[in-house]
């Protein structure tokens, strides 16, 4: 920090403190309030929006490649014994359909989830910074009015003996004066403008989301659906009947009962 | 040099049965993954649906949006349905997740620890074939002893003894394993078939719970039947000036210098206060994106019943909550097909979704929400059906109702 800015920031604290004990009066600014509350709120759900809009795309990825991985080890079981029954064939076809989907999600999904979605995310997020670097700025110029005008009123009610005194004072009130002003009004008037357009800016990304989301369950339950071709008739009645269930369990017990199982 | 003896028979199941055991701890951390993953991807879709409806709702003392954008009425009519969709998908999620974790995660948990027990088997296996090669190693050492002393000879009786021992030992454990490794590896293909099947059915019907859900909130308000190119351009058609209009905002600008912004206020206005923001952006927003704004297509309202296109859903895994006990209790039990989970024929009541006026004689008219008690059904949603509500009996379309 520059000798200047050292000196401000002291000054800075200094008001601050005189604030707090009441010995400088401090400006209510309630247009100025009243906005960047809203603005605080918006940058909030931004950031979440975000934060959810790429968890949402991550895990897209980590389930669809997850389900690639998880059909590999299937893979594994029936190469143990019988590399041609029904089963086997069907887990290959499994893993050519979660592979499928798991390609095609990275080539169809992933670029216009990116256009459609992140990147309106990550510009609006990117302003965000510099707002509130105008925003702090403004705070700190409005210490520095603040201390000014108390400094010119201390001085109207108790001259001093130098004449030149108060009009320096007035000259640095003025200037203070109209620095924060233009600050201040600048984000009066700009912050609702901001916080109007996320409307029209964030609208079409609402409908492609959906269609995207759409297209994933679509893709997903169409590719995987095509498996059932490879499954034997009764295997779908088997599920809801859970007699699957039943069968898994047999077979844990039938491997129970093995000699080498008993640790005898 | 010792010798070490290797059976190449064993050897090759003991391989495969290294990989089935690499396999289950695969599959039991993957089944995590892919649970985590979906639900993280159910969270994070509700979140993503909330945040975007409050973004989409009046701050404070905002008032009227849609009236100040025209061109985003409809989204702005819609983030609630969305929202709510979206948080009924996530809670529709969680019974599917428990199914995995106690069909799918539990048995795979059990797998591995039956396989800690063969591994133990095998250990000790290692263990005899160790005394066997040493007591044959010793004692063909002092078989091929010229001078024996009398203390050999002594020996060489107790090693013949322990080596016999070990012998047996080994021989017996050794085909033990070779009997029943083979028969171990058959039974992890059958484990694994049902294991694949439910889980399968698991995956599909999540799919198929995300595909109905939304396709029931997009039907009639979106059309969703575009390739995933068409979305981005349909995006950048839709897109407004608005972003232009943000960057031309003078706040999203950076800072320099406080000074320079004086100076250059002053340049431009003498001082004068009234020119502040560089355009009058706010008076124009309206106007401008609306002629950019192209109608939403508005497909035809699906006749009720309409989700034919996927009329085939996973099946339901029918056994509600009493089968999660009675399966739990199934667990210890030896397996002969339980009488639990019986397929749903004690579900004879099935809940209208549409109303149904009767056309012909003999048709079972009601209003949505009305229960009907089922007389006969076919495996076809999309047939005629029979049942009785009150003492009227009649067919009606089966895919007018949901199971009760």
């Amino acid at each position: 920090m520059s000798w200047a800015g050292f000196k401000k920031s002291v000054n800075r604290a200094g008001t601050t403190l005189l604030q707090k004990t009441g010995q400088i009066e401090r400006t209510v600014d309630r247009d100025f309030a009243e906005e960047e509350a809203k603005y605080k709120t918006y940058e909030k759900e931004c950031q979440q929006l975000q934060k959810d809009a790429k968890g949402y795309l991550d895990a897209m990825r980590a389930m669809t490649s997850a389900q690639g991985r998880l059909a590999d080890t299937i893979g594994v079981f029936y190469d143990a014994a019988d590399k041609t029954s029904e089963g086997a064939m069907a887990a290959h076809a499994y893993k050519r359909a979660v592979d499928d989907l798991d390609s095609g999600l990275g080539r169809e999904m992933d670029a216009p989830y990116r256009t459609t979605v992140m990147e309106p995310l990550g510009k609006m997020c990117a302003y965000f910074p510099v707002v509130n670097e105008h925003i702090s700025k403004r705070n700190k110029k409005l210490l520095d009015y603040d201390s000014a005008r108390s400094k010119m009123n201390k001085l109207i009610a108790k001259p001093s003996e130098d004449p030149t005194k108060l009009p320096r004072a007035q000259q640095e009130f003025d200037d203070t004066k109209e620095v924060f002003d233009m600050l201040n009004e600048q984000l009066i008037a700009e912050l609702p403008q901001l916080l109007d357009l996320r409307v029209p800016f964030f609208d079409p990304s609402f409908e492609a989301m959906i269609r995207m989301q759409c297209k994933f369950a679509e893709e997903g339950y169409e590719k995987l659906s095509g498996v059932q071709r490879y499954f034997a008739d009764n295997v779908r009645d088997d599920y809801a009947a859970g007699q699957l269930d039943a069968q898994v369990e047999g077979v844990l017990q039938e491997m129970r009962e093995l000699t080498i199982c008993g640790a005898s | 040099m010792s010798k070490k003896s290797i059976d190449p028979e064993f050897e090759d199941y003991a391989r495969r049965f290294t990989s089935i055991e690499d396999a289950t701890e695969k599959l039991i951390k993957d089944t995590k993954a892919y649970t985590e993953s979906v639900s993280k991807l159910f969270t994070h879709g509700a979140q993503y649906a909330q945040h975007f409806a409050t973004v989409f709702h009046p701050m404070q003392s905002e008032y009227n949006l849609e009236g100040k954008h025209p061109e985003a009425e409809h989204t702005i009519q819609n983030v609630d349905a969305y929202e709510a969709a979206l948080q009924e998908l996530k809670s529709a999620l969680a019974p599917e997740l428990e199914l995995i974790e106690s069909r799918i995660l539990g048995p795979a948990k059990e797998l591995q620890g039956v396989m800690k027990m063969i591994r133990k088997t095998i250990t000790k296996r290692e263990h005899k074939l160790t005394d066997y090669d040493r007591y044959n190693n010793s004692l063909t050492k002092l078989r091929d002893k010229k001078e024996k002393t009398l203390n050999d000879e002594k020996n060489l009786f107790k090693l013949e003894q322990d080596f016999e021992q070990a012998s047996n030992d080994y021989e017996y454990i050794n085909t033990t394993m070779k009997n029943e490794l083979p028969r171990f590896m058959v039974q992890a293909t059958q484990f694994v078939d049902p294991l694949f099947h439910s889980f399968f059915y698991m995956q599909l019907n999540i799919f198929y719970l995300m595909l109905e859900k939304l396709h029931g909130f997009a039907d009639g308000k979106y059309d969703v039947s575009v390739s995933g190119n068409d979305i981005a351009a349909d995006y950048e058609n839709k897109r407004t000036d608005a972003w232009e209009k943000i960057e031309a905002l003078g706040l999203t600008q950076r800072i320099v210098s406080t000074s320079k912004m004086v100076q250059s206020r002053r340049a431009v206005s003498g001082g004068g206060p009234t020119s502040l923001s560089r355009s009058a952006t706010s008076s124009t927003t309206g106007s401008a994106s609306s002629a950019t704004a192209p109608a939403f297509k508005k497909a035809p309202p699906p006749p009720p019943g309409a989700n034919s296109t996927y009329s085939a859903p996973p099946p339901p895994y029918s056994p509600s909550a009493s089968a999660a006990s009675s399966a739990a209790a199934a667990k210890r039990a030896p397996p002969p097909p339980p009488p639990l989970k019986p397929k749903p024929k004690a579900a004879a009541y099935v809940v209208a979704v549409y109303d149904f006026v009767p056309q012909a004689d003999g048709d079972l008219g009601f209003a949505a929400g009305d229960r009907i008690e089922l007389v006969e059904r076919t495996d076809s949603a999309e047939d005629w059906w029979t049942g009785r509500i009150g003492d009227r009996q009649g067919v009606f379309p089966g895919n007018y109702v949901q199971e009760a």
